[in-house]
């Protein structure tokens, strides 16, 4: 389940993962080739994009060859995988199904979140809630 | 209702919203996409001004 940022194209990724064996088993597969090391640390930590660092923690903020990624287990206000999943919907993209949030969950979980960077994301969140409700969507 | 997030909504431009929510998630995707490769550009030309302005 992904949470694309545009507010400040900053180009992060944010998704959250089911945490079962088989699933962390294929997100580690699948991100293998894109070096995923924890973002902001310095160079040449014993870090290593395993199955095992995966299932020891929750919550990672990697950078990768292909930009910034959150991979989330959980997150503040919305709790993991599954109890967001009643509030998804899934979009095709490049011919590919994601599931993003919906934004009335979304705009829950960054004012549950309480991060200062969120407020100007909260307020464009809540024009376009406005602004669909008016164009009827 | 939030003092700090209702002072956000004032400089937010409506018409781009709507604009852009006329257009399928795809379409959106792919703007925004192209957004980022031009702000990936723009920050590498920067740098290199940065290190070599002449």
């Amino acid at each position: 389940m992904i949470d694309i940022e545009q507010a400040h194209a900053r180009g992060r990724t944010r998704g959250v993962h089911r945490r079962t064996g088989d699933n962390i088993e294929r997100l580690v597969a699948a991100l293998s080739p894109l070096h995923p090391y924890l973002r902001g640390a310095p160079l040449g930590l014993p870090f290593r994009w395993d199955t095992e660092t995966v299932h020891r923690g929750l919550n990672f903020t990697l950078v990768t060859a292909l930009g910034d990624l959150d991979l989330l287990g959980e997150v503040t206000g919305g709790g993991d995988y599954d109890r967001l999943l009643p509030h998804s919907m899934v979009i095709v993209a490049h011919g590919i199904e994601m599931r993003i949030l919906g934004i009335e969950k979304l705009i829950d979980v960054k004012r549950a979140a309480g991060r200062p960077r969120d407020l100007e994301a909260i307020a464009e969140l809540e024009v376009i809630r406005e602004q669909r409700r008016k164009l009827g969507l | 209702m939030d003092p700090v997030i209702d002072a956000y909504k004032s400089g937010i431009d409506v018409t781009l919203i709507v604009e852009n929510l006329r257009r399928t998630p795809e379409e959106r995707l792919r703007n925004l996409e192209a957004l980022q490769r031009f702000v990936l550009r723009f920050r590498g030309a920067a740098f290199r001004e940065r290190i070599d302005p002449s």
